[in-house]
């Protein structure tokens, strides 16, 4: 009895940690830890690279249409080899996919960072996943709309 | 709302001016700043409101200057400076050095190129893309090709000229947005002329269409006030791609020598 309430418990620990893993950190690329932390949605968004520096220039949706800003954590390790690395892209719920103008510069040049991701969607699209690199990130728990 | 206590003391005139205070008056001047910062915090999330094509014309008869005057023959800030003299025999360099100096947009723009592994002959072409603003201002793109041509790879050349035109049309698939800062400089009801369109409609087929789409694509990201750049890293691009001549730049009979020319002395009268 002991035993299978233990063994009930660890599962669900198990499984808690399974659903925690897809908003906790993962690697994007070995050394290169991502932890999708904030979706918003927003008329404008701001042109930044990753890490992201201080341009000035904006972008600004057209009539039917809204960014969603996909903010990321990142952790560089020791082991990172710093590579060029490809823009990152999100998928809605049919799978269609999405591109950002932001891209990675001279990742590695600090050991953490946040960069906010700005992709041009239709209203109200719902949003199920970001890719970076060959990792893919769950969005559906995040975005709201 | 978060209240930062030492701004509003600050707001009220200090620690003195706030003990002359009694509650009520206190208890007021704290709903009058919070109405404030809120009526801030809404602007803030407010879109810009950008002009239109007819409120940027209306400016025109404001200045007396025209908007398509070269940096180096227009100031909208006070007078003009003595420039520098140029050396006997100016090099690409020499001219960033004392003609298109600061160049911070230019220099932003080569080395995101060169960071996120551009072809030479592109990395090039952020470098010198926006030189010929020094001049002039309108048909930049044609212009800046003009004034290079005789000395730069024909595909860097062809990345300059086109620039300008593919500057007004977003490319998901290459990361490039329509920026904000052309609804602010055009007018958001802008169109860009027919022969803009023509010059796109060609370049949406041209073999080198890439070329040009990657410099507008760090032109994009290249306005950063805090960015730390120099000409040192592009030397050796330089020195493999642009055909320095030994007479100096102006005075090696070039079709654009003069145009060097002018750069170096733009307080010639005639």
């Amino acid at each position: 009895m002991v035993k299978n309430v233990l063994c009930g418990v660890a599962v669900i620990a198990l499984l808690a940690g399974v659903a925690a893993g897809q908003s906790a950190g993962k690697p994007a690329m070995p050394g290169l830890d991502a932890t999708v932390t904030k979706v918003e949605r927003a008329a404008t968004a701001s042109l930044r690279d990753c890490p992201p520096g201080s341009n000035t220039v904006n972008a600004t949706t057209r009539p039917g249409e809204q960014f969603a800003l996909v903010t990321v954590a990142f952790k560089v390790a020791s082991s990172f080899q710093p590579a060029q690395m490809k823009r990152p892209s999100i998928t809605d719920a049919a799978d269609k996919k999405y591109n950002t103008a932001a891209t990675f510069v001279d990742v590695g040049k600090v050991p953490e960072f946040s960069c906010t991701f700005p992709f041009r969607v239709p209203e109200g699209t719902k949003l199920k996943a970001l890719q970076i690199e060959s990792a893919s990130y769950d969005l559906t728990s995040l975005d709201s709309k | 709302m978060e209240i930062d206590r030492r701004a509003f003391i600050a707001s009220l005139g200090g620690a003195a001016a706030v003990n002359l205070m009694d509650h009520e008056a206190k208890a007021e001047a704290l709903e009058h700043y919070m109405e404030e910062k809120l009526d801030a915090m809404v602007a803030a999330q407010q879109p810009e409101k950008f002009p239109t094509v007819a409120e940027i014309e209306a400016q025109i008869e404001t200045k007396n200057f025209r908007r398509g005057a070269g940096g180096l023959f227009a100031s909208g800030r006070g007078n003009m400076q003595k420039l520098p003299p140029m050396p006997a025999k100016p090099t690409l360099k020499d001219f960033f050095e004392l003609r298109f100096n600061p160049a911070n947009h230019v220099l932003q723009s080569a080395t995101r190129a060169m960071k996120t592994g551009m072809s030479e002959e592109v990395t090039l072409a952020c470098l010198l893309h926006d030189c010929v603003l020094s001049l002039i201002k309108p048909d930049h793109g044609w212009w800046g090709a003009q004034l290079f041509e005789p000395y730069i790879p024909e595909k860097s050349a062809f990345a300059i000229r086109y620039h300008q035109t593919l500057r007004f049309y977003a490319d998901d698939d290459a990361g490039y947005e329509y920026p904000d800062q052309y609804y602010r400089i055009f007018g958001h009801d802008y169109t860009p002329p027919a022969y803009i369109e023509q010059t796109y409609k060609m370049l949406k087929n041209h073999k080198w269409y890439m070329e040009p789409r990657l410099v507008t694509v760090n032109d994009l990201y290249a306005f950063d006030p805090n960015a730390k750049v120099s000409f040192e890293p592009f030397e050796d691009i330089v020195g493999r791609h642009f055909k320095q001549p030994k007479e100096g730049l102006g005075f090696d009979n070039s079709p654009s020598a003069h145009m060097w020319r002018t750069l170096s002395r733009p307080d010639q009268p005639l």
